[in-house]
C-alpha cells in the first residue's frame, strides 16, 4: 500500500479485511502487516498479504526496505487533495526502479466525499489507459473489494 | 565501538540489565525453511505464546514473503498482531536462519506523536486553504449581485429624478401664472375660490415632486448645502404655501417665526424647507377642524421647529412605522404617496438632527425637530465617510492566505496594497518608498514583528504600522505598541474592525 500520508491506506486495508472503518486519523509509523485470502474465478484462491506502509509523497530508503519483494502496488489517493493524486503517481515511477513487473492498480479514496473532490474525472479517464483505476471509499466500502480483486486477479498462477 | 570483554563485570552486568529491560530481545532459530528450532527469550512480550506460536509464527513468516532467507534482512517498525512495534532482523545462519525481535514500542510511540502532529498540520493547512477559496468566491458571488442591485436601484432613482424634474419646470410656469391670474382677479371673488382650488393643487404636486426627487437620491443623499437661513422669510414661505391648503379645509393656521437673533443658523435651506412643508401638509391632511401650527426657535446653537396640528392623531403602535416609505396605513382617510414622512426622517438623519412625536388618538400630533446650527452642518458635510482611501499599504505576514485576505481587505477600500512574507525585505521597501501604512503580523520567522517596527522607527520612518497578532494578551500589545506600533488588532481579524481602524489610521 503507497501513498501520502493521511489518504486512507490503513483504512482500506482495515475494510477489506476486517470491515471495520475510523474516521479519526492515526498516521502509520513503520509497517503493518495484514493478510487475507481472496477468491478467485475458476482459479485457486491467493493469500493476500498486505504492507500498509507509513505514508510519504516521495520513496525513502525506509520505504523502499519495506517494498523489497512485493508482487503488487496499491497505490492509493485521496480525491479531495489532488496533490496526493500526483505523489501516487511519483511513488509509482519511483518503485518501478526496484519493482519493474509489480501489478499497479491505483485507488483513488474518500469517494464518499465527492462533493470536495479534487481529482477531476477527465484525469482519472487518463489514468485509466495506464493502469487500473478505482474509486474507492473506506467509510462505506465502495470500490475496495473490486480494487484488491483487481490485484488478487492480476497475480500469477 | 564500546569493546564489551574488557568492561567490569559490574558495567557488563548492568548493561544487560538495561539492553534486557528495554530492547526486550526474542531470539527465534530456525532449521531450513521456518522449522522453529529454539527460542530464546520473552516470546509471550511480542504475543507469541505457546498456544498460538504456530499462527503467530505464519504472521512472520509472511513478511519474509518474496524475500531471500539467506540474506540479512532488517524491517525497522514492524507492527505484531498484538499491536506492538519491533524491529525485525533476520540473521542468516549457514542454511538456516534466526530472526531477532527488538522493542520499538517507545520509540514508535514518540515517532507517531511527532509525525501526527506534522501530518495533521499539513492537513488542516490544504483544509483552511480551501475554505478560504469557498469564501473568496462567496465574496465575489455577493459583490456581483450587490452590484447588480446597485445599478437596478440607480437606475430607479435616475428614473425618479428624471420624472420628477421634469415636474419642477412646469410647476415654476404654473404657480407664476396663478400669481398673475390672482392680482388681475382681485375683484372676483369666484374666480379668487378657483384660483385657490388651483393652487392648492399645484401645492400637493409640487410636494410629491421634491420628495420622489428626494426619494430618487437613495438614502446617502446629497452633500449638505448649508447656508445663512432667514427665518422669518422660511416662515413666510410656509405660510404661503400651506395657507390655501388650510383655508380649503377651514383650519387655522398659526405660524410662529423665531424671534430675530444674530446670526442666523447656518443650515440647508433646501432641506430644511423640505421638512417643514412636509410635516405641515401632513398635518393639514390629517386635521377636519382646529388648527395647524408652526412655531421656530433658535438659541444660536440648536434650530428647534414645532409642527401641531388638532387632528385624528397617531396611536402608539402606528408611530414607528409611520416613517416608512409607502406606508399611511396608520391614519386613517390618508392620501398621497406615503413618502412624506420617510423623507422627512431621512433629511433629518442627513442633517444630524432629531426628530420627536407626541400623539395620541383624537389629541393630535406635535412634531419637534431639532437641528443642530452652523458648526455641527458644517462639520457633517465633510465627516470622513465611507469613500475610497487613497494610498500605498504594505502587508507582512509569513501565512500567504492570511496576507491575500489582509490585501482584498486593503483593495476594497482603495489602497494600492505590496505582499511581504518576511520582515527584513519589507523594512527595505518601507526605508526607500515609505507606505501610507504598514500592517505587521507580530510573529513572523527571524525578525519579529515588534523588532521589525523598533528597526523602522530608529531609521526614522514613520508610517502608520497596525500590528497584527494571535496573541490577545495585554503584553503582546504591550510589545507592539512599546516597539512603535500605532494600533494593535488580534487575531482572528475581524474585517469590519480592521476598515474602520484602517480608516481611523489614514483619516
Amino acid at each position: 500500500m503507497l501513498g501520502d500520508f493521511g489518504v486512507g491506506k490503513t483504512s482500506l486495508v482495515a475494510r477489506f479485511v476486517r470491515s471495520t472503518f475510523s474516521d479519526k486519523y492515526l498516521t502509520t509509523v513503520g509497517v503493518k502487516v495484514d493478510s487475507k485470502e481472496v477468491a478467485r474465478a475458476e482459479r485457486e484462491p491467493v493469500k493476500l498479504v498486505l504492507w500498509d506502509i507509513a505514508g510519504r509523497n516521495a520513496l525513502d530508503t525506509v520505504s523502499a526496505n519495506y517494498l523489497r519483494g512485493a508482487a503488487a502496488l496499491l497505490l492509493v489517493a485521496d480525491g479531495t487533495r489532488e496533490a496526493s493524486l500526483a505523489a501516487a503517481l511519483d511513488l509509482l515511477m519511483q518503485s518501478r526502479a526496484l519493482l519493474p513487473d509489480a501489478l499497479a492498480v491505483l485507488a483513488v479514496n474518500k469517494f464518499d466525499l465527492l462533493e470536495r473532490w479534487e481529482v477531476g474525472a477527465p484525469t482519472l479517464a487518463q489514468l485509466r489507459r495506464l493502469l487500473p483505476v478505482f474509486e474507492t471509499s473506506a467509510a462505506t466500502g465502495t470500490g475496495v473489494e473490486p480494487a484488491f480483486a483487481a490485484i488478487a486477479a492480476g497475480l500469477a498462477p | 565501538m564500546i569493546d564489551l570483554p574488557a568492561l567490569p563485570l559490574s558495567v557488563r552486568r548492568r548493561l544487560r540489565e538495561l539492553l534486557l529491560e528495554q530492547a526486550h530481545p526474542l531470539v527465534l532459530s530456525f532449521a531450513g525453511q521456518w522449522e522453529l528450532c529454539g527460542v530464546h527469550g520473552d516470546a509471550a512480550w511480542y504475543g507469541i505464546d505457546a498456544g498460538s506460536a504456530a499462527e503467530r509464527l505464519d504472521a512472520l513468516r509472511d513478511l519474509f514473503v518474496g524475500l531471500e532467507l539467506d540474506q540479512q534482512q532488517v524491517l525497522p517498525f514492524v507492527e505484531l498482531a498484538n499491536g506492538r512495534s519491533v524491529h525485525l532482523h533476520l540473521i542468516p545462519d549457514a542454511g538456516d536462519f534466526h530472526l531477532l525481535l527488538l522493542d520499538a514500542e517507545s520509540a514508535r510511540t514518540a515517532q507517531r506523536e511527532q509525525q501526527q502532529l506534522a501530518n495533521e498540520a499539513v492537513l488542516a493547512g490544504h483544509a483552511k486553504g480551501k475554505a478560504i477559496d469557498a469564501l473568496k468566491h462567496i465574496r465575489n458571488e455577493l459583490e456581483r449581485q450587490r452590484s447588480q442591485l446597485a445599478e437596478a436601484d440607480a437606475l430607479k432613482g435616475a428614473l425618479i429624478a428624471t420624472l420628477s424634474h421634469e415636474f419642477r419646470t412646469p410647476l415654476t410656469a404654473a404657480f407664476g401664472r396663478v400669481r398673475l391670474l390672482e392680482q388681475s382677479a382681485a375683484a372676483d371673488p369666484a374666480l379668487q375660490r378657483e384660483l385657490l382650488a388651483l393652487r392648492r393643487s399645484l401645492v400637493h404636486l409640487q410636494v410629491l415632486a421634491e420628495n420622489l426627487l428626494e426619494y430618487g437620491r437613495g438614502e446617502a443623499g446629497g452633500l449638505l448645502n448649508p447656508g445663512a437661513v432667514d427665518l422669518e422669510a422660511l416662515a413666510a414661505d410656509c405660510r404661503a404655501m400651506i395657507e390655501p391648503l388650510a383655508m380649503a379645509k377651514g383650519l387655522d393656521l398659526r405660524v410662529l417665526p423665531a424671534a430675530a437673533a444674530a446670526p442666523p443658523p447656518q443650515l440647508d435651506e433646501l432641506r430644511l424647507r423640505q421638512i417643514l412643508v412636509n410635516l405641515l401638509s401632513n398635518a393639514v391632511r390629517y386635521t377636519a377642524q382646529g388648527e395647524v401650527s408652526l412655531a421656530l426657535r433658535w438659541d444660536g446653537r440648536e434650530l428647534e421647529a414645532e409642527v401641531a396640528d388638532t387632528g385624528i392623531g397617531i396611536a402608539p403602535e402606528f408611530q414607528a412605522r409611520i416613517f416608512q416609505p409607502f406606508n399611511a396605513g396608520g391614519q386613517s382617510g390618508s392620501r398621497g404617496a406615503g413618502l412624506g414622512l420617510s423623507i422627512v426622517r431621512r433629511l433629518v438623519e442627513q442633517m444630524h438632527g432629531t426628530l420627536a412625536l407626541d400623539s395620541a388618538p383624537g389629541r393630535g400630533s406635535r412634531f419637534t425637530l431639532r437641528l443642530p446650527g452652523a458648526a455641527a452642518a458644517s462639520a457633517s458635510a465633510s465627516a470622513p465617510g465611507q469613500g475610497r482611501l487613497h494610498g500605498r499599504a504594505y502587508v507582512v505576514d509569513d501565512d500567504p492566505d492570511i496576507a491575500q485576505l489582509l490585501e482584498l481587505a486593503l483593495v476594497d477600500l482603495g489602497l494600492q496594497v505590496r505582499c511581504f512574507d518576511a520582515a527584513p525585505v519589507a523594512i527595505e521597501a518601507a526605508l526607500a518608498a515609505p507606505p501610507d501604512l504598514l500592517v505587521l503580523d507580530m510573529r513572523l520567522p527571524g525578525l519579529s514583528g515588534p523588532e521589525a517596527v523598533y528597526a523602522l522607527r530608529s531609521r526614522g520612518c514613520r508610517s502608520p504600522v497596525l500590528m497584527l497578532s494571535a496573541h490577545a494578551t495585554a503584553a503582546a500589545r504591550e510589545s507592539a505598541l512599546h516597539a512603535g506600533a500605532d494600533r494593535y488588532l488580534t487575531k482572528p481579524v475581524d474585517f469590519a474592525q480592521f476598515a474602520r481602524v484602517v480608516r481611523e489610521m489614514l483619516g
